[in-house]
C-alpha cells in the first residue's frame, strides 16, 4: 500500500523520468542513432576545416591608389616621395638627395597605409563625418581647399557616413574625400569578414538548417512508429500512462541525446573559430554569444522538427516520406532568408524563426556588422569617382550570411523573444495534434 | 502494493473510482470489422474471478479481442468495459491489469529485471520500489536467477515469462495472455501453466487464448471458443468434452506388435473397430472416449506389448469446432 497520497506530479514526474530514461538508453543501443551521429560531426568537422583552411589564407593586399610603385625608378615608392614633396615622375628628384638623405621605404608599407579610421556608427538617418588621412595623400600642399573637400561638408579630408533610414532596409551612405581611407588592409579586413561570415554560414546552415533538420528526420521519425511496428508498444501502452505523455517524454528522450550532442558540437565550433580566428588576444570570447545562440536556435529547432517528424511517423508508417518535401520546404526558406529575410513567407516555416535568433545575436554581439559589411562594398575606393571601386574579399560571403532579423526594427532582443516564443508554440501544438492523433490510433 | 488513485487536491485530475460491482470484463454485442472483414462478430461475455481459457484457431478473433479489451483498437461497435470503465482512449483501468502480448519482439538489449523496473515505473512507483516489484515477478516465474542477463540471451520460454512477469506488476486484478506457451519447451509450458494456475487460485481474472486445447485443458475448465470472429461456446470444457465422447473418435497406438495388441483390445466394450494403417501402428475406434481410456490399460498390461505412443489426433479443437459446427469429422 502507498503510505501517502501521491500528487500528480510525482506520478507524473516517475513515468516521465521513465520513459524519457528508456527512450534515451534505447537510442544508444542503436547502431543508426551512432551513424546519425557522427555523420552530422563529420559535417561539421568538414565545414571548421574549410574555415580554418580559408583563416590560414593570406589575402592579397590591394594597392588602391598606386603609391607603392615607383614609377620614376628612383628607388623610392610614389607616396615616400610625395611624403617629402620631391617629384614622382622624376628620378632626379627623391627623397635621398635631401640632407639629410632619406633611407627608401620598402614598396609593401604603401600598399595598405591608409587604413579605415570609422570610429563610431551614424544611427538612422544621421550623418556624422569619419576618417583621417594617416598617409596625408589628401592633405598635401600641392591640393586646393576644394581638391581637400570634394564632400563639400567644410570638413577637409573626412568622410560622410549616413546611416540607413528609419524604417528602411537601406543602408549606408558613404561619401569620402579623395584620398582619405582610401588603401585599407585588405587583408585584415578580409579575414575578419571571413571569420564572420563562417561563423555565421556554420551557426545557420550547418547547425540550425543541416543537423537540426537532419538529425530530428533520422531519430526522431521512428521514436513511436517503430515501436507500433514492431509490436513493442504494447508494453509501454498496457500501462497505466496515456498516450500523449508517451508521445511528450519519448520526445524528451530524443532530445536527452540529441540536446548534449548539440552542445558538444557547439562548443567545439567555439574552441575552433575562437582560436583560428583574427584577434589581439588568443581567444576571440566575445563570439560566444553567437555560439549560444546558435546552439539555442538549433535546440528549438530540433524540437520543432522532432515533434513534427515524430507526428509524421505516427500519421504514417512511411513518415519519413512526408518529412521529405517539408525538409526541401525548410531548405527553400532557409536560402530565402539569406537572400531576402524580410519576406513574410518567412514566418511560416521553422527554420526562418531559428535563424532570426541567430540573426539577432550577431547584431547584438558585432553590433558594427552593418557597417562593417558597408566598408567591405565601399573598399576603400569610394572617392565617388569609382577609381578603385570595388569590394574587399570576403564582403560578399559575409553580406550572404548575415542578415537582418526579420522582425523589422522592433530590435534584436525583443526579435529573439518572440522567435523563441513562436517556435515553442510551434512544438507545442505539433504536440497537441500528434498526441490527439496517437490517441486515436489503433494499433495491431 | 495498490495504485495510487488518490491525486487529490487536483481539480484536473480525472478521479477514477473502480466501480467494485462492474464485473471485470464486460463486452455487449462487440464487433470488429476491418474493411469487409469480419475479425469479430457481436461478441457478447462477461468474465470476473477464476482463470479462462480463450480457444480459438489462429485467425478467430482471439488477438482482436485482447488489443479491444486493452484499448489498443476501437469496436466498430458494442460497449467494452473494464471494471466498468470505456477503454479506449482512457488508460485508467491499465493500474489493474496485466497484459502479455503475442509478439515475440522485445528489448532484447536490457536484462530481465531493468526492463521489468523500467516499465514498473509506469504504474506510478518509484525507482527503488520499481527495482523491490521486479524482484518479486520474476521470483513469481522463477527466473530471479537469471534476472540480471539480458533477454536477447533468454530461451523462449524465459522470455515468455520475462513478459508474463512484467504483466504482473503491481499485482493486478486482471491479466491477459496472448498465447503464453506458444514456442515453449515442455518445461516452461509446465512452469507457466502452474504460473496461471497459481493465479486463479489467488483470486485474479485471468485469461489466457490458445489454439491447442491440451494446453488450456491442463490449466483450467472455464472456457470460450471463438471460430471466424464469432462466440462459438461458453462453459465448462468439462460439459462440452463430455458430449464429445459420444461421437466417433480415433485412436493411434504406435507399438511393436500391432496384431498382438489388437487382440486384447478388440475385448473392450466401447471399441467399434480396429485398422491397422502401416507397419508399427494401430487405429482403433471407440465410441466412447471415457470409458475405452479407463479400459485403454488393462489391456495394454494384459497384451504384454510394449506401447510408444498413444495419440489422440481427434480430441483437438478442430474435433470440438467441427462437433460444435454440427459439421462433425470421421
Amino acid at each position: 500500500m502507498a503510505t501517502k497520497p501521491d500528487t500528480i506530479f510525482r506520478a507524473l514526474d516517475r513515468k516521465a523520468a521513465a520513459v524519457t530514461e528508456f527512450t534515451m538508453r534505447q537510442y544508444r543501443t542503436k547502431i543508426s542513432t551512432w551513424v546519425v551521429l557522427i555523420v552530422g560531426f563529420m559535417v561539421i568537422s568538414l565545414l571548421l576545416l574549410f574555415y580554418v583552411d580559408g583563416m590560414q589564407k593570406d589575402y592579397e593586399s590591394i594597392d588602391n591608389d598606386g603609391d607603392s610603385e615607383d614609377w620614376d625608378g628612383d628607388g623610392y615608392p610614389t607616396g615616400q616621395e610625395r611624403l617629402y614633396g620631391t617629384d614622382p615622375s622624376s628620378s632626379d628628384s627623391h627623397p635621398g638627395l635631401l640632407v639629410p638623405p632619406v633611407e627608401p621605404d620598402p614598396p609593401e608599407k604603401w600598399i595598405d597605409e591608409d587604413d579605415f579610421d570609422w570610429d563610431s556608427t551614424p544611427g538612422s538617418g544621421q550623418t556624422i563625418s569619419v576618417g583621417y588621412d594617416d598617409d596625408g595623400d589628401c592633405d598635401r600642399d600641392d591640393r586646393t581647399d576644394s581638391q581637400k573637400d570634394s564632400n563639400d561638408n567644410n570638413v577637409p579630408c573626412d568622410i560622410i557616413l549616413e546611416g540607413p533610414q528609419e524604417g528602411l532596409n537601406d543602408d549606408f551612405t558613404v561619401e569620402a574625400d579623395n584620398f582619405v581611407d582610401e588603401d585599407p588592409d585588405d587583408a585584415a579586413y578580409a579575414k575578419e569578414a571571413i571569420h564572420r561570415a563562417s561563423v555565421l554560414a556554420i551557426g545557420k546552415l550547418g547547425f540550425v538548417f543541416i543537423i537540426g533538420i537532419f538529425v530530428p528526420l533520422f531519430l526522431a521519425t521512428g521514436l513511436i512508429r517503430d515501436e507500433m511496428s514492431s509490436g513493442t508498444m504494447h508494453y509501454m501502452l498496457s500501462k497505466p500512462i496515456a498516450r500523449t505523455e508517451v508521445f511528450l517524454y519519448r520526445i524528451l528522450g530524443y532530445l536527452g541525446i540529441v540536446w548534449p550532442y548539440l552542445a558538444i558540437l557547439v562548443f567545439i565550433s567555439a574552441m575552433v573559430t575562437g582560436l583560428a580566428g583574427p584577434s589581439d588576444s588568443f581567444f576571440r570570447f566575445s563570439e560566444f554569444g553567437i555560439w549560444l545562440s546558435v546552439l539555442f536556435a538549433a535546440m528549438l529547432a530540433t524540437l520543432v522538427y522532432g515533434m513534427l517528424f515524430c507526428f509524421f511517423g505516427v500519421l504514417w508508417r512511411y513518415g519519413i516520406i512526408l518529412a521529405i518535401p517539408f525538409a526541401a520546404w525548410e531548405l527553400g526558406m532557409a536560402l530565402l532568408s539569406m537572400g531576402v529575410p524580410e519576406a513574410s513567407i518567412l514566418k511560416f516555416s521553422v527554420i526562418g524563426w531559428a535563424l532570426t535568433i541567430v540573426d539577432s545575436a550577431a547584431m547584438l554581439v558585432w553590433p558594427d556588422l552593418d557597417l562593417f559589411i558597408q566598408m567591405g562594398w565601399w573598399g576603400g575606393g569610394g572617392d565617388g569617382t569609382g577609381l578603385f571601386g570595388s569590394s574587399i574579399e570576403g564582403t560578399a560571403p559575409l553580406t550572404y550570411f548575415s542578415s537582418k532579423p526579420s522582425l523589422g526594427s522592433i530590435g534584436p532582443f525583443v526579435s529573439m523573444l518572440i522567435a523563441t516564443s513562436v517556435l515553442l508554440v510551434q512544438a507545442a501544438v505539433l504536440w497537441l495534434i500528434g498526441g490527439i492523433l496517437f490517441k486515436g490510433k489503433e494499433i495491431e | 502494493m495498490m495504485p495510487d488513485f488518490d491525486q487529490s487536491g487536483l481539480p484536473e485530475t480525472k478521479e477514477w473510482v473502480p466501480e467494485q460491482a462492474a464485473p471485470v470484463i464486460l463486452l455487449e454485442n462487440v464487433s470488429k470489422t476491418y474493411g469487409r472483414i469480419h475479425a469479430l462478430t457481436g461478441i457478447t461475455l462477461s468474465l470476473s474471478g477464476g482463470v479462462t481459457g480463450i480457444l480459438g484457431m489462429n485467425g478467430a478473433g482471439k488477438s482482436t479481442l485482447f488489443k479491444i479489451l486493452m484499448g489498443k483498437i476501437k469496436p466498430s461497435s458494442g460497449q467494452v468495459r473494464l471494471f466498468g470503465t470505456n477503454p479506449w482512449k482512457n488508460p485508467a483501468p491499465y493500474a489493474r491489469v496485466g497484459f502479455v502480448p503475442e509478439h515475440e519482439k522485445m528489448y532484447d538489449w536490457m536484462t530481465a529485471h531493468d526492463f521489468i523496473s523500467t516499465f514498473a515505473r509506469l504504474n506510478g512507483l518509484t525507482r527503488d520500489e520499481a527495482k523491490i516489484e521486479a524482484d518479486r515477478v520474476l521470483d513469481f516465474v522463477g527466473l530471479l536467477d537469471v534476472a540480471h542477463k539480458q533477454i536477447g540471451r533468454f530461451s523462449k520460454g524465459m522470455r515468455q515469462r520475462t513478459k508474463i512477469a512484467h504483466a504482473l506488476v503491481n499485482d493486478p486484478d486482471l491479466i491477459i495472455l496472448d498465447e503464453p506457451l506458444q514456442g515453449c519447451d515442455p518445461l516452461a509450458r509446465t512452469t507457466i501453466m502452474n504460473v496461471i494456475r497459481e493465479l486463479g487460485r489467488m483470486g485474479r481474472t485471468v485469461i489466457v487464448s490458445s489454439h491447442i486445447l491440451h494446453e488450456i485443458e491442463r490449466i483450467t475448465e472455464q472456457i470460450v471458443i471463438l471460430h471466424y470472429g464469432r462466440l462459438l461456446a461458453l462453459g465448462n470444457l468439462h460439459a462440452i468434452r463430455e458430449r464429445l465422447d459420444k461421437i466417433p473418435h480415433r485412436i493411434d497406438i504406435g507399438t511393436e506388435n500391432p496384431k498382438e495388441l489388437a487382440k486384447s483390445i478388440i475385448e473392450i466394450d466401447s471399441v467399434h473397430g480396429i485398422f491397422f494403417p502401416q507397419g508399427k501402428n494401430l487405429s482403433i475406434q471407440t465410441h466412447n472416449l471415457g470409458s475405452f481410456h479407463s479400459d485403454l490399460p488393462k489391456a495394454i498390461v494384459k497384451s504384454g506389448q510394449k506401447v510408444e505412443s498413444i495419440d489422440n489426433p481427434d480430441d483437438d479443437l478442430e474435433s470440438i469446432l467441427g462437433y460444435l459446427t454440427g459439421g462433425g469429422r470421421m
